[in-house]
């Protein structure tokens, strides 16, 4: 376990970026909603709607782990973060990047193509998050 | 990794097993048990029941509408707005209308209340002069058909999943109910229009996917469908391997990479304009068995009709002008001549509304190959804006294809407005000018209504002298005769006139229509009065009163559509009537509208002339020999325009 020195701060910072953009999006989509785009809520354009849907939760929520992370890096007397979770959980932006992604090039009920990021987001996070768990439960 | 001795706090996990033995022990032991009752049920299965309404089967490789939403949810959504979708609906407090439960109604010496209890109702019969006690046992209320005009009820009766029709009908948009026979043009006094297992073995063809008969040698009918209304898998075909084969994401964005179609479901817009259309026509036409054992193998497993096929394999579309002898066989074939043989003009020309492909297989577009029913229609709207939905369901059109644009898809010389004018003797902006107008004139009927002939064709007074068919001009142009038609056809178009008889020189067209005509053709002419560009061509002051005589029409759907058509001129927009009515109320209605049509004239300070041709004198009153003349020699036959 080597902790990186400013693991902590590159978790905070992404974290809040990855925030902003999630808040922001969802400003968008009620934007959206408030001036009933059809782009966004027709019947005919239901997988669009769910991707943003996706992005925006899920980008908020990484958003927040990430932030998490940074503190627990940061309170903790001892290195619980591996470069590899670390790296993990980076990957795992690809998740809601992937969702974002996917809401364009919609083919009927088919995502755009970009939504394959979404699983490797997705498994990078989770390797992330566990790889967090095991640092976490290790006695020092 | 040292060895730490375990915390005094943490059991060891034999002990913790053992906490847990008893809970597991009965969850694997109830999962045995449902594990064996399952399998007892499989290998036993319970006698079988017949319920009430038709079973839902999806043999022959059917998946319903509900797989489909996943993969298409744009042309779901277009779908499910659409009356096609609501075509047969099961019988629910949200289905039904408002009205169903309490409703009280009798026709003729037969009293009919109906009640709902939990989200059924229930129908009960009795003697119109009973009490409560009188009414026979409740019966279920099993399905209802239509949900754009108007809906029909069916009942249950006891014997299999046959249904009985309810013997009213609800008019959607005059909110109210009329006895079943008068919601269709037919004779009066026709009172078994529909009886016991008319759903089970002619509704169910095309008011559901992949209706089955089911009716045996033995007289017991156990209907099966696909799915109630029509669904996507009238159209595509049975949709269950291409589901199956398409689960896999990397099959299908290969799919939408390479824009490939998928051989294991049909799509008609992929079709070329024959198989496209008969997509369609598989319903929209008057079709007939091909043979006697046709009929009882469809009457049994339904039909064999696929989307895609070339013909209606063991049926075929009765063109009785390019097959003389289609009437007689399809009349055999169909148990009931008059019926089939109604629904053609003279000429084998369709009259009858739903049954539009007999008109577009015989149109000239159609002989191109491309040209289909889809030309001017569309079955899934790309905007699924829900306003816009339910505007396009009313005809499901083309984005534009309402006006001219539909027919300068081919022939776009017609695009510039000199040209149009040139070709139709009318200002390009005007109704003259419109293709549907003089090519696709309202010259059907169904549904109470007239509706346009599906068969493109050139206007000719030939078809009015011989067939008595209402040309396109004098649609229009109401208070003209034939002969001033013969006589514009032949100075603009070269047209032959035919011979015309005296009162075809002296009669306006639709005058003769409308007191002279079959039922069929006094209903056209009826509404025709009530059309804006009709009333536009010829005035609207002297059309009250042939609808106000037409008010006493014998056929009620006529009596209907003049109603309808008199609310539209100026002192009738509140004109109370009920068509249903008894005789005398009829005879008296429609007395009293004529005399209000003389008192509208008389308070006029100066009231338009009439046209000679439209046999009024100048106070607006009927010149009465010839009036009663062609009263006299009125076409007698009984007709049945029966969509």
């Amino acid at each position: 376990m080597t902790p990186h020195p400013s693991a902590s701060l590159r978790h905070l910072r992404l974290g809040s970026w990855a925030l902003a953009v999630g808040l922001l999006l969802g400003l968008v989509l009620e934007m959206l909603h408030g001036f009933k785009s059809g782009w966004y809520l027709d019947v005919g354009n239901e997988t669009r709607r769910t991707m943003l849907m996706l992005a925006h939760t899920h980008g908020t929520l990484v958003a927040l782990l990430h932030i998490v992370a940074g503190i627990v890096v940061r309170v903790c007397d001892r290195p619980v973060v591996s470069r590899f979770a670390s790296a993990a959980l980076i990957a795992g932006l690809l998740l809601p990047l992937g969702f974002l992604a996917g809401a364009f090039g919609v083919h009927g009920g088919d995502p755009g193509p970009g939504i394959l990021l979404a699983p490797i987001g997705g498994v990078a996070l989770l390797a992330g998050v566990v790889s967090l768990a095991v640092g976490l439960s290790r006695r020092s | 990794m040292q060895n730490t001795p375990i915390p005094p706090h943490r059991r060891p996990l034999a002990q913790r097993l053992r906490a847990w033995a008893w809970p597991i022990t009965l969850m694997a032991l109830a999962v045995f048990a449902q594990t064996l009752l399952t399998g007892w049920n499989r290998i036993t299965p319970p006698a079988k029941e017949i319920p009430a309404g038709p079973v839902q089967n999806l043999a022959g490789g059917y998946a319903t509408s509900a797989t489909c939403r996943s993969c298409h949810p744009g042309q779901h959504a277009s779908w499910h707005a659409s009356y096609h979708r609501t075509m047969t609906q099961a019988a629910r407090p949200d289905t039904v209308p408002e009205s169903m439960n309490g409703l009280e109604l009798t026709l003729g010496d037969r009293r009919y209340r109906v009640d709902r209890r939990a989200d059924e109702f229930l129908v009960r019969e009795g003697p119109v002069d009973g009490g409560t006690d009188s009414l026979g046992p409740p019966r279920r209320l099993v399905l209802l058909t239509g949900s754009h005009h108007q809906q029909n009820f069916w009942i249950e009766t006891g014997q299999g999943n046959a249904l009985e029709a309810f013997p009213f009908g609800w008019l959607i948009a005059d909110r109210r109910w009329a006895p079943l026979t008068d919601t269709f043009l037919c004779p009066p006094g026709v009172t078994q229009g529909r009886s016991q297992g008319v759903w089970n073995n002619g509704c169910i063809n095309c008011h559901s996917t992949q209706g089955r008969p089911g009716i045996s040698a033995d007289g017991i009918i156990d209907s099966q469908v696909a799915e109630l209304g029509i669904a996507c898998e009238s159209c595509h075909g049975g949709g269950e391997e291409h589901v199956q084969r398409h689960r896999n994401p990397l099959r299908r964005y290969l799919s939408h990479l390479t824009g490939g179609g998928d051989d294991l479901i049909a799509n008609p817009g992929r079709m070329s304009g024959p198989e496209a259309s008969l997509a369609c026509g598989q319903c929209h036409s008057v079709w007939a068995f091909q043979s006697a054992a046709d009929a009882v193998r469809w009457n049994h497993e339904g039909r064999t009709f696929r989307p895609g096929d070339a013909s209606l394999q063991e049926r075929f579309v009765v063109q009785p002008a390019e097959d003389p002898g289609a009437l007689a066989k399809a009349g055999q074939q169909m148990g009931d001549p008059h019926l089939v043989e109604n629904s053609f003009w003279g000429d084998g020309r369709v009259r009858v509304t739903g049954r539009e492909y007999n008109g577009v297989e015989a149109s000239p577009c159609f002989k191109g190959g491309d040209f289909s029913c889809q030309s001017c229609h569309q079955m899934h709207r790309t905007d699924t804006r829900r306003d816009g939905l339910t505007a396009w369901a009313a005809s499901q059109m083309q984005a534009g294809a309402t006006g001219n644009q539909a027919c300068l898809q081919c022939h776009g010389a017609f695009n510039d407005p000199a040209a149009l004018t040139k070709h139709t003797r009318h200002a390009a902006s005007s109704e003259g000018s419109s293709c549907y107008n003089c090519h696709m004139p309202y010259s059907s009927f169904g549904l109470m209504r007239a509706v346009r002939s599906h068969q493109v064709s050139v206007p000719d007074v030939r078809e009015s002298a011989e067939w008595g068919r209402p040309n396109a001009c004098n649609l229009c142009h109401l208070d003209r005769p034939l002969a001033w038609t013969a006589e514009h056809l032949k100075t603009w178009y070269g047209q032959t006139p035919p011979a015309l008889g005296r009162d075809d020189h002296e009669i306006a067209a639709s005058v003769k229509w409308i007191l002279q005509g079959d039922a069929g053709q006094r209903a056209l002419a009826a509404w025709s009065m009530g059309w804006a560009p009709a009333q536009s061509a010829s005035g609207r002051h002297w059309i009250s009163p042939f609808l106000a005589n037409t008010l006493n029409d014998p056929y009620a759907a006529v009596r209907y559509v003049a109603w309808k058509a008199l609310l539209t001129l100026p002192g009738f927009a509140d004109y109370p009537f009920d068509y249903t009515a008894p005789d005398d109320e009829t005879f008296a209605a429609a007395t009293a509208a004529y005399q209000r049509s003389l008192d509208l004239r008389q308070r006029q300070i100066a009231p338009p002339a009439f046209n000679p041709a439209t046999l009024l004198d100048k106070e607006g009153r009927f010149i009465e020999a010839p009036f009663q003349r062609l009263l006299d020699t009125r076409d007698q036959r009984a007709v049945y325009l029966i969509e």
